[in-house]
């Protein structure tokens, strides 16, 4: 069985978690002390990561490191459908690899001054906020455009993919870091759908949606 | 093109959403002047614009559930009625149906020029809604809207001497004007919402919302550009109203008069005998209504009868009552059958629930007899719409007497009909009903009293508890003796008062000038029970099971009187 390196408000092992429920896969959780024990700093989980952070993986001996990288080995192995990262059309592979870049910097962002807020991190919290918003801008934007084709998700295409996983929670958990997601209707409404994906699971502070 | 740039003041109307942003199940986050809410579209259509906090904890209701109906706290979820915004139940008080009956606050919500429209001062008419001679609301298209952070005054300054371009890939929208609504956020941002005058062919439809867009979208960043805004501004601390006490229902002055005009809005034969009416309101809006709940309804001939209210969860436009036509009336059901038509004022009384619905059973068993089944209907419909274990059962004489099928259709297969039973054959299908008792399950039953009297029998000979048996008369059956003599000591009040033979309790109390709520006075609805705290009681009323009666805490001061010479009551 898969170990989840794991730590329960970690959006970024939140999203193995949801990909992994949606998908079916079962795995197992290794608790890791991210705060305050900060485990992941230690002696001991550096021959997990030498990087000292979760989420990390290990599928039957294979260690996987970087929750980006994580989603792409997961949808690519275990969704026989393909849907959630289609290698079968290059466009696609673009397209998905430039969003989970985006989620990149809203996590560095949004989940960032998340981090400062609740569990103290030392970040320059304006700067973290601030570039949550432009990239919150961005992504309303194409949202709203995205509503007005008719289509649901971030990547072309009517099936959600692991773009829709990556960026979710650092969306959802905003509020957290003083980011409002008020200015961004066609973000919270597109929440409201990854919400209603089958087999959504929930974190602290992120809820399920009414059924639709 | 000419371009217009507009925005209300303080007490005016100002669009806080695009018609479009209020999709199916979804509540939206909006903001005017600091004031947060959210803003919801019940599947009936209805846009709900409230105050941006649960009545409770205050946690913001943005972050809750639309159910198409209600919409629940993500907290500790409370429900708010669709319409109204009234609390219909509170998880954490589940046997409580009477004492909480808050609003959420609400706001007038208008939808034109494909925006939502509401006002922050509930004077302002609707008449003040600018009537604009440029926009045709047929016609209006609804660009996206764009969020600065700049005040609005700032935006407005710069609004107005800007070129916008006039998209050339559009034909159809060539001699469009464009109308830009500024909606003051708070005190640091604000949205512009641009409304072309003619809406595009629908191939161009995406191709003129992303020229505005870009365009929309480089003044903004010119705007905030040239105010200096370097990082997003943090939003202003929200304003809230100060709380109001608001009280609906079972207030110590509601009494029998107390009563909202309604209209008859449909008439319609629903069974043999039975006739369904719906009750709008003549203004205003009616008033949250719980499974379970009753009105009193004033008839022309001054009678006073109470009926079931039928509604489903935010079915809130209008209260559906079903009349059977009783052979024996005295005036009640005769008059709604023979005189009463589509058209005709009434006065009801607020709904009232003596009958109330627990959502936090394991399984809820529903039993209904004859036009009993309206009550029980209500209660069925709120488990349906919540997703909760349920078994509804109908005795019914055929299936020509089946009241409201459209409605029980849509329950599917929790619902069964006995059809055409006699009395012994009802009795042996209530037995098997109503079986073994296990924890956390309860029992409803409406129905006529030999009906009542058999199912309570069964429940309490297989060991149901009484707490978990709930039941509803029509009518009190029990043989009434006014004979005694005693007095009734207020606790409270410092008065004594003597009752004598042939007067009620509450007749007394009424002389006496206190203000006491009551509604069928025959001891079946609940409404004017009082407590006890001394004397021996002589109950003769069919609201309190045995359990209530044995342990004489409370009393119906319709129909109960004293065994003892004196009661205290607290009062």
């Amino acid at each position: 069985m898969i170990k989840l390196y794991d730590f329960e408000l970690s959006v970024n092992c939140y999203k193995q978690r949801l990909l992994m429920s949606i998908l079916g896969v079962e795995f197992e959780s290794v608790l890791v002390d991210f705060f305050p024990g900060s485990e992941h700093k230690g002696e001991e989980f550096k021959k997990v990561n030498p990087l000292g952070h979760i989420p990390v993986i290990d599928d039957g001996g294979f260690v996987l490191r970087d929750a980006h990288a994580i989603l792409i080995y997961l949808a690519a192995k275990y969704d026989p459908t393909g849907n959630w990262y289609r290698t079968s059309d290059p466009e696609l592979i673009g397209e998905t690899a430039q969003w989970l870049l985006f989620a990149e910097g809203t996590t560095n962002t949004a989940s960032a001054a998340r981090l400062h807020d609740s569990l103290g991190y030392p970040f320059d919290i304006d700067e973290c906020r601030s570039g949550a918003h432009k990239l919150f801008r961005v992504l309303e934007e194409h949202l709203w455009f995205r509503e007005q084709e008719g289509l649901d998700w971030i990547c072309s295409g009517d099936h959600p993919t692991i773009a829709d996983i990556a960026i979710f929670p650092d969306v959802m958990l905003s509020e957290e870091g003083g980011v409002s997601s008020q200015p961004y209707p066609a973000i919270r409404r597109w929440t409201d759908r990854v919400k209603r994906i089958p087999g959504f699971v929930v974190m602290p502070g992120i809820f399920p949606a009414a059924t639709a | 093109m000419s371009v217009t740039v507009l925005s209300g003041t303080k007490s005016g109307w100002h669009p806080i959403a695009s018609s479009s942003d209020l999709v199916d199940r979804h509540v939206y986050q909006g903001q005017l002047f600091g004031y947060e809410f959210a803003v919801w579209r019940s599947d009936d259509g209805f846009v709900n614009i409230w105050e941006n906090r649960c009545l409770h904890r205050g946690v913001r209701l943005s972050v809750g559930t639309n159910d198409g109906a209600e919409l629940v706290c993500q907290y500790h979820g409370w429900r708010y009625a669709n319409r109204t915004g009234g609390v219909t139940y509170i998880p954490a008080h589940p046997a409580d149906a009477n004492t909480h009956s808050s609003c959420a606050r609400s706001y007038v919500a208008v939808e034109r020029y494909g925006l939502i429209w509401t006002t922050l001062d509930s004077e302002t008419s609707l008449a003040d809604l600018e009537v604009l001679d440029v926009l045709d609301d047929g016609q209006a298209f609804p660009l996206r809207p764009i969020d600065l952070w700049v005040t609005s005054e700032t935006t407005i300054s710069h609004l107005e001497r800007i070129e916008i371009g006039c998209p050339t890939l559009a034909d159809s929208t060539k001699h469009s004007d464009l109308v830009l609504f500024v909606q003051p956020v708070d005190e640091r941002r604000c949205v512009v919402r641009g409304v072309l005058s003619e809406r595009p062919d629908d191939e161009a439809k995406i191709d003129v919302l992303r020229f505005y867009s870009a365009e929309l979208g480089a003044v903004r960043d010119g705007i905030e550009k040239s105010a200096g805004v370097q990082a997003a501004p943090e939003p202003a601390a929200f304003k809230v109203h100060p709380a109001v006490e608001v009280s609906i229902g079972l207030s110590s002055a509601t009494n029998r008069q107390a009563a909202v005009p309604v209209r008859v809005r449909r008439r319609w034969n629903t069974a043999t005998d039975v006739v369904g009416f719906e009750l709008e309101a003549v203004s205003g809006q009616l008033s949250t209504v719980k499974p379970g709940s009753h009105i009193d309804l004033h008839l022309p001939n001054a009678l006073v009868r109470q009926y079931s209210v039928v509604n489903a969860p935010g079915e809130l436009d209008a209260y559906t009552i079903g009349v059977k036509l009783d052979p024996t009336s005295t005036g009640g059901s005769s008059t709604l059958h023979g005189e009463v038509v589509v058209g005709d004022e009434l006065l009801v009384s607020q709904p009232r629930n003596g009958f109330p619905l627990r959502r936090d059973a394991v399984h809820t068993l529903l039993i209904a007899g004859g036009i009993g089944l309206t009550p029980i209907l209500a209660m069925a419909q709120a488990l349906d719409h919540q997703g909760l274990p349920y078994e509804l059962h109908h005795f019914v004489r055929s299936q020509n007497h089946i009241a409201f099928a459209d409605r029980l259709e849509a329950l599917g297969t929790n619902v069964t009909h006995h059809l055409a039973l006699d009395p012994d054959e009802t009795v042996t299908q209530l037995q098997r009903l109503i079986s073994s008792y296990t924890d956390a399950k309860h029992l409803y039953v409406c129905g006529p009293a030999p009906m009542l009297t058999a199912a309570r029998a069964t429940a309490s000979a297989n060991e149901w508890p009484d707490h978990a048996v709930h039941f509803e008369y029509f009518a009190n059956p029990t043989q009434q003796d006014q004979s005694s003599e005693f007095e009734i000591a207020l606790a409270r009040s410092a008065v004594t008062l003597p009752v004598r033979p042939g007067e009620s309790i509450l007749e007394v109390l009424k002389n006496a000038g206190i203000s006491m709520a009551s509604s069928c006075e025959q001891g079946v609805c609940g409404t004017c029970g009082v407590d006890l705290i001394e004397g021996e009681p002589d109950h003769q009323d069919v609201y309190l099971n045995d359990t209530e009666k044995r342990t004489g805490k409370r009393l119906m001061t319709c129909v109960s009187r004293a065994k003892s010479s004196r009661l205290v009551l607290d009062l």
